[in-house]
């Protein structure tokens, strides 16, 4: 569907001549003119407009009943009134109505001074009750889940809360039980209302019937300030606004940038902020007593020479690695020290194969990139090899959005079954590893090139399916969209090339393809040059080694020093083992880290205690080149200091100071040293960021070679036999800010075995048994997920669980698992 | 008076069999409209001048005339919910005669060029939906129903839905929302069902009895149909009488009869010595009448003129035997069973009525409740999402208005039986800073 | 404030709403759709819901034929018959609740099998209706196998006042039919004959005329 074009018509309202755009509601028509509607139901976030709550009546001249403002657009030279007395007779009753069964326990609610309802009464009440009655009176308040508690005490009724789930996250989990006055809000015969959206509800509550467990009776509003800044928790970079009491952070909203997160927020975003203040956070440097063999606290020149003289002592052979949260400024600065001490074993690729800065040049062009909001208007979305309720949360709500809103075409490609196979017009499977040969017989069969059915047997995927996905592409409408995860590896990048050539992705302003990286600021990594092949501006520089290459040096003895910034290769990297091994094979690791890892605590030689994303100050880039700011909310705890600084002394000690005093500085070389960044300023990002692509100094961005690309000759796919094939993905909920948060521990993600009715049948265990999955001599425990829609002859695990994760199996190449009872 | 058209014999056995039914002439309906151009029935139905049957009175050729042209998914619904109280003659028609709505429909549809079409019965009509399905398999493999049928290239299919107990999916967007599977709750309007009713696309919505005189129209002419009756209001009526009366039951009647013939002359009046108190003239949603109105014609207008509404046709009527404040109760109670919940002022009006009504009737009311109400009906009134709320304070702010006397006095009669003696005097309070 | 009226029956909690004081049970999983591999699914039940679903543009629209037919089986709509009605759907069990509780005819609360439904409406009540409610629920005593309830209009107020007797339509019923009644149907003999609706005459005289 096209984008709708913007256009303004005049109408009067309360006598004043008003210009809104055309086809808005007069709801938000009005307040262009400055006058308030009252509303209860309405939210556009939601929707089409219900017209439940009748808060909204206004008096439309030429129209005799008065009409919901919430459902009527504004047409040229409407005449709209909203004082009268009809209006005003009209308002009090439905708040008087309201307030039949609503308490007015305001005192004691959480929503006190920020509740609509309070200032709604207060502004258009009649200010009297006339209401005798026994209101309802319930226990209160009870459990929704283990997030949210529910008031229904409260409950006005609006329906908000059950249309987001039903309507804008689909879980369709929350429901109105009964009916008329009776009518509650409630779930499916007691379940909890568990799903990755579900705090959003409390949000979009405008009473305080849903409150969040986490933040209830922790503040009033009198005692918060909100401080907006942007999550970092996964390449979503959802914009949001902290709520801080006395330098704590309470609570986090949703900021609302259409460009970005569309106004929601996932739960991980919402409730992992307790993460900040666990007592488990590193608040002091740490450093391993050599007498010992202890990590010790330091003090800060204790910990800053040790780590210099660590660099300095290594020479070349210094490695590093940074991960998905290093803001631009402090991976600009690694890899500036990295590089001068005469080493380019750099890396923030989550241990993924590195990309020829040729194929990332040609992929980051800004023709070929598609946004995020183009997601919600393209023709058709393909999905390859992510499920963004996995990497990158709030995409499922807009890819959920423009199927249903907009009728957008989506398509799943994914080895492992997707949340959105449900929406999707078409899905298709191939087998876990075999995204090259899969992607390639995609571009081959949009093409019309030959041997599709021999790249299909090689990814096992069915070529009947491949075809009718190429037909989608080609025939869907031009605007396509390719999402394409990064977790396919490089292999296949080539030939998705071509397709985006085949399917001239690169030549129309509503198409493109959008990559979803693993880490929140891979792509800003990337771009101010943390990698082996590359250098800040996806410029060619020295090659050096990638991860897997640092930890194979690092495990046979010949790397001395190894730079963790913000990364732990051990619980997220594929080869557990491995690099257990690099570790303990490093003379010296100095890592930045909020918590102590296991392998921190047996290896690590200095630690410094890293920021929170609420105390940091920097510049991000999300998946489509937007850059965003990062603005400290809270103070450091303990002696935490900035880390832009802490690796611009540890520089300066090692004999390579950087020149920088303070934050903005660093931000001044990086934005110098990208020329396709040139010229940019703090403010200029301002609160919602920009497109580096919509600038004019997009113009620098480098030369992309021009296609067709070398596609290679992609492997076969193993056969089951037997042993089955081994797909991982990473949960949401895998994460040590999920494990450390009191709200969100109940979601940390379990290791379950998913495998196929038949497969299950076949090995013998039931729903919930357990299993060993082992690859050779290394095995995995697991619970047995019996699901009806994976494939027969694949398993599925988890990766970067806490313990018994799938990466303890990705050492070899990959293959074949046996799956057997425990 | 006019020979009966539904009626006409329609205690025959077999009625409800095709057989019977085409040996009476049954489908020689559908072969002539077939015949015809669409643009040709439609002009029939909308010459014959019938107003809808089920409640609103919309002029139905008009209704279909509303539906775009085109090629898209069209639908026709038959709504056979029949839940307004007092309301039982659509029962009468699909349980004996339901090849008649078969053909009605079939016709309808072909003028209004829709293909697919529902039947959405209620719940709890298990014989007549048994009557129906039986019926629409006869009529398929008779050919009435399928492709191309009887060779005119107009096709249609009509499945039975059956309800589950909802009066509110009578209105007919809680209609097409439960049709659609979900909670019955209505719809905004605008879009009409007309432009984007079931499944988003166009729709034709009609009551049963609606539906079942379009092969009357056909064959009589919409020209000569429009002869039968009164002005604004052609053509003969279903009327359900209930309460108290002695012949209880379905009638048709020529629009415009006297009232007073209808609940004497048909219905019997009240038992003997028994008097009306008041009468519904239209189901329970209208707003009641006293026995002075009962010399005023039975049509659309004349009911208007009264105060009131010809609704769906059912007239229920109260003897003095029984107390205002009773019905009053039985009927907010209902109202806000059935109010879906969907909008304030009908799910909270019709539930804070109750709780006054309930405390009147437990003495524990003074006159002051009985303005109260009658606000409260007010601010019902005009400020809903559907018109359910205006189904019950139109009622019930008659009632209050022509029974303020009883109603006082029973106040006064509860309050003593309850022992709460006399209404004290209000003391007036001030108000800080509140203007005079 | 005086004792509110008796006629509003009232649970423990002061509610005439039963859910509204349920807590969820947090050790349950979210009810997400049914997976068909761990979902069992009687085969008839299945086929008559596929069946309906067939019947319509949007499969949606078979909730409430899919929710009689799992009701018919399980004898009310227990979260068993919703969890196997939403597996074969691909629905959540939320969704086909929140539908099952907005109409009279879904029991959500397990009933006795045989259906005794009395009008209480205004027709009815004129002529006795709530009288014999009260008559018929205290022939059938606490038998568990019958599900006496008050309902509104049923739509056959010419025999007021009456009762749907597992769909049966039986009036006008007078305080002394109300034991023959449950007599009748815990012998599993036809209820009341001659005052079955189905063999009535239509009470227009010229409807009969020349039959
Ligand atoms: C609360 C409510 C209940 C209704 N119930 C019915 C009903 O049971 N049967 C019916 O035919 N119309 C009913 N209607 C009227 C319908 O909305 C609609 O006007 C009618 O079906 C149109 O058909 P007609 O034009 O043939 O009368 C009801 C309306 C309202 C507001
Ligand atoms: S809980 Fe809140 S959001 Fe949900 S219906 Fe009630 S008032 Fe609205
Ligand atoms: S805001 Fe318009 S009806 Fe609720």
């Amino acid at each position: 569907m096209p984008r709708p074009e913007e256009r303004f018509v005049t109408f009067s309202i309360d006598g004043r001549e008003v210009s809104a755009p055309a086809g808005v509601m007069l709801a938000d028509g009005a307040k262009y003119g400055d006058i308030e509607i009252p509303v209860f139901c309405y939210e556009p976030k939601l929707g089409a407009p219900v017209g439940a709550c009748r808060m909204c009546l206004v008096e439309v001249e030429g129209i005799p009943k008065l009409q919901t403002a919430c459902s009527t657009p504004v047409k040229d030279g409407m005449v709209v009134h909203t004082q009268t007395q009809r209006v005003r007779e009209a308002q009090n009753s439905v708040v008087e109505f309201l307030l039949v069964n609503h308490p007015l326990d305001c005192p004691v609610c959480d929503k006190g001074g920020e509740c609509p309802l309070q200032d709604i009464t207060f502004g258009w009440g009649r200010g009297i009750s006339r209401m005798v009655e026994p209101k309802r009176h319930f226990r209160k308040p009870v459990e929704l889940s283990p997030l949210i508690a529910i008031d229904r005490e409260r409950c006005i009724l609006c329906y908000r809360c059950v249309r987001f789930s039903q309507e804008v996250s689909e879980d369709y989990q929350l429901i109105l039980n009964e009916r008329g006055a009776s009518s509650f809000v409630g779930t499916f015969d007691g379940h909890p209302y568990v799903a990755p959206f579900s705090g959003n509800i409390v949000e979009l509550c405008p009473v305080g019937a849903l409150t969040s467990r986490a933040y209830r009776f922790r503040a009033r509003p009198w005692d918060i300030e909100g401080s907006g800044s942007v999550c970092t928790h996964c390449p979503a970079q959802c914009n949001v606004e902290f709520t801080v009491r006395d330098e704590r952070v309470l609570r986090v909203l949703a900021r609302d940038n259409h460009g970005v997160d569309d106004g929601w927020l996932c739960d991980k975003g919402r409730f992992a902020y307790q993460a900040i203040h666990s007592d488990e956070r590193i608040t002091e440097p740490l450093v391993r007593n050599p007498d010992s063999g202890e990590l010790e606290p330091a003090t800060w020149e204790y910990a800053l020479d040790v780590a210099a003289s660590a660099i300095e002592q290594a020479g070349s052979s210094v490695a590093a690695i940074a991960g998905g949260t290093t803001t631009n400024e402090e991976g600009f600065l690694l890899q500036r020290l990295v590089r001068a001490v005469g080493s380019a074993d750099l890396d923030s690729r989550a241990g993924l194969p590195p990309v020829p800065a040729e194929t990332q040049r040609a992929l980051a062009a800004p023709a070929l990139q598609a946004t995020i909001p183009d997601i919600e208007f393209a023709h058709t979305v393909l999905l390859l090899g992510t499920d963004p309720i996995d990497d990158v949360a709030s995409l499922d709500l807009r890819i959920r959005k423009g199927v249903r809103r907009n009728g957008v075409k989506l398509a799943v490609a994914t080895s492992r079954p997707s949340a959105l196979d449900a929406n999707s017009r078409l899905w298709l499977r191939y087998a876990p590893g075999a995204e090259h040969a899969f992607v390639a017989a995609l571009a081959a069969a949009v093409g019309g090139a030959d041997g599709v059915e021999a790249l299909c047997e090689k990814a096992d995927a069915d070529p009947k399916a491949v075809a009718a996905l190429a037909q989608l592409l080609q025939d869907g409408g031009e605007d396509v969209v390719i999402v394409w995860g990064q977790r396919i590896g490089a292999a296949p990048l080539p030939s998705l090339l071509n397709l985006a050539a085949a399917l001239r992705l690169g030549e129309r302003a509503g198409a493109g393809l959008i990559e979803v990286p693993v880490g929140g600021n891979a792509r800003g990594l990337r771009e101010v040059g943390v990698q082996s092949n590359a250098g800040p501006g996806l410029k060619d520089a020295k090659a050096g080694k990638s991860a897997h290459e640092i930890a194979q040096q690092a495990a046979d003895g010949k790397l001395t020093t190894l730079y963790l910034l913000h990364a732990d290769p051990v619980r997220d990297y594929a080869d557990r083992r491995l690099w257990e091994r690099a570790l303990q094979g490093a003379e010296a690791v100095v890592a930045h880290a909020t918590l102590l890892s296991d392998a921190l605590r047996a290896t690590a030689t200095v630690v410094f205690p890293a920021e929170s994303y609420a105390e940091k100050e920097g510049t991000i880039v999300n998946l489509d080149g937007r850059v965003q700011r990062l603005r400290p909310a809270i103070g450091r705890p303990g002696s935490v200091r900035a880390e832009w600084q802490v690796l611009a002394d540890v520089a300066k000690r090692a004999g390579h100071d950087p020149q920088v005093l303070t934050g903005p500085i660093v931000t001044q070389q990086v934005v110098a040293a990208v020329p396709f960044y040139g010229g940019l300023t703090l403010e200029e990002i301002g609160g919602k960021g920009v497109r580096w692509q919509e600038r004019d100094a997009a113009s620098a961005a480098p030369e992309a070679p021009a296609g067709p690309f070398e596609a290679g000759e992609p492997l076969a796919a193993p056969r089951p036999n037997g042993a089955l094939r081994l797909g991982t993905y990473r949960s949401i909920w895998a994460a040590p800010e999920v494990e450390v948060s009191p709200a969100l521990k109940f979601l940390t993600a379990k290791q379950q075995a998913e495998i196929s009715p038949v497969d299950a049948d076949r090995i013998g265990v039931d729903n919930g048994g357990r299993v060993t999955v082992s690859a050779g001599d290394v095995s995995v425990l697991a619970s047995v997920f019996v699901r009806g829609n994976v494939p027969a002859g694949t398993v599925f695990l988890a990766e970067a669980t806490a313990e018994q994760s799938a990466t303890e199996l990705l050492g070899g190449e990959p293959g074949l698992v046996e799956v057997r009872p425990a | 008076m006019a020979d009966k058209l539904l009626f006409d014999r329609i205690d025959e056995p077999g009625l409800d069999t095709i057989e019977v039914y085409k040996r009476r002439g049954g489908y020689q309906q559908l072969e002539r409209a077939l015949r015809m151009t669409p643009e040709e029935v439609l002009q029939n139905l909308l010459d014959s001048g019938l107003r809808g049957r089920g409640g609103a009175g919309f002029a139905m050729g008009k209704k279909v005339s509303f539906l775009p042209r085109g090629g898209m998914d069209k639908y026709l619904v038959c709504n056979a919910d029949e839940s307004e109280p007092g309301t039982f003659k659509d029962r009468e028609l699909m349980q004996k005669s339901p090849h008649m709505l078969i053909e009605g429909m079939v016709i309808a549809a072909y003028a209004a060029g829709a293909n697919r079409s529902f039947i959405y019965i209620r719940g709890e009509y298990e014989l007549q939906a048994m009557k129906l399905e039986a019926a629409l398999i006869e009529a398929r493999e008779a050919g009435y129903l399928g492709e191309d049928i009887l060779g005119s290239g107009h096709s249609q299919t009509l499945y039975l839905h059956r309800g589950a107990g909802a009066y509110i999916c009578g209105e007919e967007t809680g209609l097409l929302d439960s049709l659609e599977g979900k909670r019955g709750n209505p719809r905004l309007k605008p879009p009409f069902p007309a432009n984007q009713g079931l499944y988003q696309g166009p729709t034709l919505i009609n009551n049963v009895e609606t539906l079942a005189t379009v092969p009357h129209i056909i064959r009589m002419s919409g020209t000569e149909y429009a002869k039968l009756g009164v002005e604004n209001s052609a053509g003969t009526k279903l009327i359900s009488i209930s309460g108290n009366v002695q012949r209880p039951g379905n009638y048709e009647i020529e629009l415009g009869m006297k009232a007073r013939d209808i609940i004497y002359g048909l219905a019997g009046g009240p038992e003997p010595g028994r008097e009306i108190k008041f009468w519904f003239p239209g189901g329970s949603s209208s707003p009641v009448l006293k026995p002075e109105d009962l010399d005023r014609g039975y049509d659309f207008d004349s009911m208007a003129r009264a105060g009131s509404m010809l609704g769906s046709g059912a007239i229920i009527v109260v003897d003095d035997s029984n107390s205002v404040v009773d019905v009053a109760l039985t009927l907010a109670k209902f109202y806000r069973h059935e109010s879906c919940g969907k909008c304030t002022p009908c799910r909270e009006g019709t539930n804070w009525t109750v709780k006054m009504l309930e405390r009147i009737h437990a003495g524990d009311a003074t006159p002051m409740d009985l303005d109260i109400i009658a606000s409260v009906q007010d601010q019902i009134m005009g400020n809903c999402l559907c018109v359910l709320g205006d189904a019950m304070a139109m009622p019930l702010s008659s009632m209050v208005a022509k029974f303020r006397d009883e109603f006082e006095q029973y106040i006064e009669d509860k309050r003593a039986a309850a022992g709460l003696g006399e209404i004290p005097e209000p003391t007036p309070i001030e108000i800080a800073g509140a203007a005079a | 404030m005086a004792e509110q009226s008796s006629a509003v029956a009232r649970y423990g909690h002061g509610s005439r709403i039963p859910g509204w004081d349920d807590s969820v049970d947090l050790s349950k999983d979210p009810a997400v759709v049914p997976d068909p591999a761990t979902t069992p699914v009687p085969d008839e039940l299945r086929a008559q819901i596929e069946a309906a679903m067939a019947k319509y543009p949007n499969f949606r629209s078979a909730a409430i034929p899919a929710l009689h037919a799992a009701q018919d089986l399980h004898g009310w709509c227990s979260p068993t018959a919703i969890e196997q009605a939403a597996c074969v759907m691909r629905l959540t069990p939320g969704y086909l609740t929140a539908v099952a509780t907005f109409y009279d005819m879904f029991e959500t609360k397990p009933v006795g099998r045989q259906r005794v439904y009395v009008c209480t409406n205004i027709s009815c009540s004129l002529r006795g209706g709530k009288e014999m409610l009260e008559a018929v629920k205290a022939a059938a005593g606490d038998d568990p196998d019958l599900n006496v309830r008050g309902f509104e209009c049923l739509g056959a107020c010419d025999i007021a006042p009456m009762a749907s007797v597992n769909g049966e339509f039986v009036g006008p019923l007078e305080p002394a039919d109300a034991e023959q009644l449950i007599a009748d149907l815990k012998e599993g003999r036809e209820v009341l004959p001659d005052k079955q609706l189905s063999r009535r005459a239509c009470a227009d005289p010229g409807a009969r005329s020349d039959g």
